[in-house]
């Protein structure tokens, strides 16, 4: 081997010139078919299923949200009347009063579950932001 | 009219059959078809991860590339919704939405007279609910101490408004076990209704003469509704998860 000189690095391993502008050219041609490649399908395969989790989370929260505030209603009007007709026997005042709370207590729910579409779940403080509610009222 | 015979009734395929009966303590304790669905979903999810993992290789194959995307999926919803000091808990969440995921779809392959989905029955999702709010409870109790029922009084509001706002505090605390299991339970309910009713459209026309020409309609309705309901599977064993979490975001954080 002849010996190179040393600020060219063209002497090392046992490729000919000609051999490692080939393989130069071929790395080359690789990269760009890579870029095209990525630029068509890689980045449009990457905003669709962006789009498809963003299209699931929105439909999760839209299913959520609608026993969100029959739960409440549900929960509210059960406990009155449990209240009224087991205990008291005052039907259907503790029905009526803990309906009402019931309602709220729904509608609370589904404000939350709204709130943590606005914030994001993992804002702890979004849930329970009642002070704000409380205020308004 | 073969609408009739009950076979083909719509809620037929909710029936819980015995196949072993059995009495403890003076329960009925059967082996049914629910408890063989459980246990094949069990069987399927161990199965499937050992399987799959089974390798342990760096680069991934296709079985392993798929337990770690679940394992993924489900540990940043945890991050997300808990923070890191959540990962404790995913375990339970892994498993409830595996487990739910799994036999959602399970439910989804038609076995004439065999297939049964699990989560149609009310009595499986309030007891998943339960467990899910049972650790809530436990664990926020277990780290904070009475100062967890702190969750029902929210702070800054002059005492006169707790009055109210306590009692809509715990009605809405009392609300999510109920409205995680009803959603579940009710969603699996109404889409294999529907799906039955539509498959029996399809029979009822072909039985019905000339009618007969109107019965791609019901079956193409049948195939959407299908697709819909593999949907509806996935999705809501996620918003149980994810319900899951958030639950358990207040267990860990404690009152605001």
């Amino acid at each position: 081997m002849s010996p190179a000189p040393p600020d060219q690095d063209d002497g090392h391993g046992e490729l000919s010139s000609q051999d490692r502008e080939a393989f130069r050219k071929r790395a080359e041609d690789l990269g760009r078919r890579l870029e095209s490649a990525k630029g068509h399908g890689g980045a449009d395969a990457g905003r669709r299923s962006a789009d498809a989790e963003a299209n699931g989370a929105a439909m999760g929260r839209a299913l959520r949200t609608s026993t969100e505030l029959i739960g409440g209603i549900v929960v509210g009007s059960v406990i009155g009347w449990v209240i009224d007709t087991k205990w008291l026997n005052t039907w259907p005042l503790f029905f009526i009063l803990f309906f009402l709370l019931g309602s709220a207590a729904g509608i609370l729910n589904v404000y939350r579950s709204a709130m943590q579409v606005k914030t994001g779940p993992n804002n702890p403080k979004a849930g329970p932001s009642v002070p704000d509610d409380a205020d308004d009222a | 009219m073969a609408a009739g015979n009950g076979g083909h009734s719509p809620i037929h395929q909710f029936e819980i059959k015995k196949l072993l009966p059995l009495e403890l303590f003076g329960l009925d304790a059967s082996f049914t078809n629910s408890s063989l669905y459980m246990i094949i979903a069990l069987a399927l999810i161990t199965g499937f991860l050992i399987y799959a993992m089974g390798a342990k290789s760096l680069v991934p194959t296709r079985l392993q590339s798929v337990a770690e995307l679940i394992y993924e999926f489900v540990a940043n919803t945890v991050r997300e919704s808990v923070g890191e000091h959540g990962m404790k808990f995913f375990p339970l969440v892994f498993s409830l939405f595996v487990f739910v995921l799994v036999v959602n779809v399970l439910g989804m392959i038609p076995i004439p007279g065999v297939t049964f989905t699990v989560t149609s029955h009310i009595i499986v999702t309030a007891a998943l609910a339960v467990l899910v709010i049972g650790v809530v409870i436990l664990y926020g109790i277990y780290k904070h101490g009475l100062h967890f029922f702190s969750l029902f009084v929210p702070k800054g509001v002059p005492a006169p408004m707790l009055l109210i706002l306590v009692p809509i505090e715990i009605i809405s605390f009392i609300s999510r076990p109920i409205s995680l299991s009803v959603r579940l339970f009710a969603n699996m309910l109404a889409g294999h209704i529907a799906l039955k009713i539509f498959a029996g459209f399809v029979g009822l026309l072909l039985a019905g003469g000339v009618w007969g020409l109107l019965s791609p309609l019901p079956l193409a309705l049948t195939v959407a509704l299908t697709a819909l309901e593999m949907l509806v599977a996935v999705l809501q064993a996620y918003v149980f998860a994810v319900l899951t979490c958030i639950y358990l975001s207040d267990a860990v954080h404690g009152g605001h």
